[in-house]
């Protein structure tokens, strides 16, 4: 392990983004019987570090997107090999759908990538998402955290009905909601009755940690 | 002063009589003339008669857009990108979307260094719409810039000055970002290093000539420069210092150079590169904001550098008060605008739900408070 920074040298091979290096010290480390668990452990302490960057501001986008990458393509690698799926271990699961009338899906994908980075279940029900869609995914999940987003102002009405649905299918009291996107603010979360407002995807994580303590 | 004079006076960091007013006007057009959002997406009469009939009902404005960001053929010929319609994939009264997917590939870049940029994008609009495979985008391509030109003559003859001439849709960077999608473009940004740096060259190049040629043709000397995905939301400084912004100085100067004032039409938040702005040609250029980025230190970093545009949010003039606008143009205007410098605007486009009061509420504003002398 580095002392400097508490990586190890995978972990700090992910967090300078050196996808060629990751791949080489992740098969090193099958081919001498490590455990995948405890190399997922590196690699997830990797991509923490990458968070951190990122709120230093050391990091921006292109790079919490490309170690999230990088992270899914070496997961996809050693989760077959893990004895229990990773995910199972994940009980902080959120919901994530852009709105009915909404198909735009990069901010949804922006906050989808950092929940997975920060070590969250997504469940992505797509784009364009009615509010019977956002409730069965709830029900089917057993969310606790909601995140609808948006970059219409016209579809205000449909997120609110979303959030009526939710209250309908006596979820509300079961389930935290939030909202964001570029048209979205305080006064808009007030109107459409959700509990947060987030105004990026580091705000969006910051929000599930409230809400998965 | 007349519209033009105006404009000319604010590029200078000049004081007009006054303010000058002209929001980024679309698919508002619509709501506000009566027709669907299908229908002045492919109509182009219909397109510009909704045009002159808002700039002029809600002001007369001294600037319009021509709704060129609801006009379907440019759309399809110049984003290269999975674009929904209204009336043919989504309610006639829906505003256009975009549908982000990875149809560009890594081997693109290459490909457009062999062909060339007018080659490429027809190239690449074939996959997006078989119907105008090979060289089949051409006429409605010339077409629709003849058509700009007949509609530029109609607006000026009311009074108002057409905002731009071309669409440029900004840096090589931005421009592929559209085509590769997010994911496998941050990916690009440190696998594919040089291959954007050589496509770059090409398409800085390619695009600028034909930018400065149309305008030339259509008779407006500004051009709109997309700038987006290469914000400091998305990529770091040295990131854009090293792959954008040589390409945007290079298309700035030529077109400075060429007399014509590029429109930087900055989506996200831009504050912390407003400082990079000042490598651009002093009082030759306007910075059009859309109310993520901070208008207000833009305008104390390049209060002697840039002539500033915008910045009503859409969510204000969608949901807000007639007071809550007129409070908000007001402080723009006083603050913003003081000293010259300044167009009043919306911040990016006008919403298609915009209370009509609030869009209104520009002018009123220039008009109450927009006065220098």
């Amino acid at each position: 392990m580095d002392q400097n920074n508490g990586l190890s040298e995978l972990g700090r091979a992910i967090a300078e983004l050196d996808e060629a290096g990751v791949k080489t010290l992740v098969q090193k480390r099958l081919d001498q019987k490590i455990q995948p668990e405890q190399i997922i452990r590196e690699l997830s302490a990797g991509i923490t570090e990458v968070g951190e960057r990122f709120r230093r501001e050391e990091y921006f986008l292109s790079e919490l997107i490309y170690s999230g990458e990088i992270f899914k393509n070496t997961m996809a690698i050693l989760q077959p090999l893990c004895k229990a799926s990773v995910d199972a271990k994940h009980k902080a699961v959120v919901v994530m759908g852009t709105v009915q009338g909404d198909i735009h899906d990069l901010g949804k994908n922006i906050v989808i990538t950092m929940l997975g980075c920060a070590g969250f279940s997504v469940v992505d029900i797509g784009v364009d998402a009615p509010a019977q869609r956002f409730v069965e995914a709830v029900v089917d999940s057993k969310a606790s955290l909601v995140g609808m987003s948006m970059l219409l102002t016209t579809v205000f009405d449909a997120a609110r009905e979303t959030v009526v649905a939710i209250t309908q299918a006596n979820l509300r009291d079961k389930v935290k909601i939030m909202i964001g996107g570029s048209v979205t603010n305080e006064n808009v979360r007030r109107d459409i009755g959700a509990d947060f407002w987030g105004s990026d995807a580091a705000a969006a994580v910051d929000i599930a940690r409230e809400v998965y303590p | 002063m007349n519209a033009k004079q105006r404009i000319a006076a604010v590029v200078a960091l000049q004081m007009p009589d006054r303010v000058p007013v002209g929001p980024l006007l679309d698919h508002y057009a619509a709501t506000y003339s009566g027709y669907t959002n299908a229908e002045i997406m492919m109509d182009g009469n219909k397109r510009i008669a909704a045009v002159i009939k808002t700039a002029i009902e809600l002001g007369p404005w001294d600037i319009t857009f021509l709704a060129d960001t609801a006009n379907a053929v440019l759309l399809q010929l110049g984003v290269p990108i999975l674009l929904k319609l209204p009336g043919r994939d989504l309610p006639v009264n829906s505003t256009h979307q975009f549908q982000e997917t990875e149809f560009l590939t890594p081997e693109d870049y290459a490909l457009l260094e062999r062909k060339g940029v007018l080659p490429f994008m027809f190239t690449i609009m074939g996959r997006l719409n078989p119907k105008w495979k090979g060289l089949r985008g051409l006429p409605p391509l010339l077409k629709t810039l003849w058509e700009y030109r007949r509609h530029v003559s109609m607006v000026r003859a009311k009074g108002i000055e057409v905002a731009v001439g071309f669409i440029h849709p900004g840096a090589l960077y931005d421009y592929f970002s559209l085509g590769r999608g997010i994911t496998a473009m941050s990916a690009d940004t440190f696998k594919r290093r040089n291959a954007i740096l050589a496509a770059s060259k090409i398409w800085s190049k390619g695009m600028t000539d034909m930018a400065i040629m149309s305008a030339r043709l259509i008779g407006v000397p500004r051009v709109f420069i997309g700038m987006s995905r290469s914000s400091p939301e998305f990529i770091s400084r040295r990131n854009f210092e090293e792959l954008v912004l040589p390409e945007l100085e290079y298309t700035v100067n030529r077109f400075v150079a060429a007399n014509i004032i590029p429109v930087l039409h900055c989506d996200t938040n831009w504050t912390k590169f407003f400082d990079l702005f000042k490598r651009f040609p002093a009082r030759r250029c306007i910075l059009e904001l859309d109310g993520r980025s901070d208008i207000f230190t833009a305008k104390e970093i390049l209060r002697e550098h840039m002539c500033i545009m915008g910045d009503v949010p859409a969510t204000l003039l969608a949901t807000g008060t007639h007071d809550e606008v007129l409070a908000y143009c007001r402080r723009l205007i006083e603050t913003v605008g003081k000293g010259g410098g300044f167009i009043l605007s919306s911040g990016c486009s006008l919403p298609n739900n915009a209370k009509m009061e609030n869009v209104r509420a520009l002018y009123e504003a220039v008009q109450e408070w927009g006065w220098y002398s």
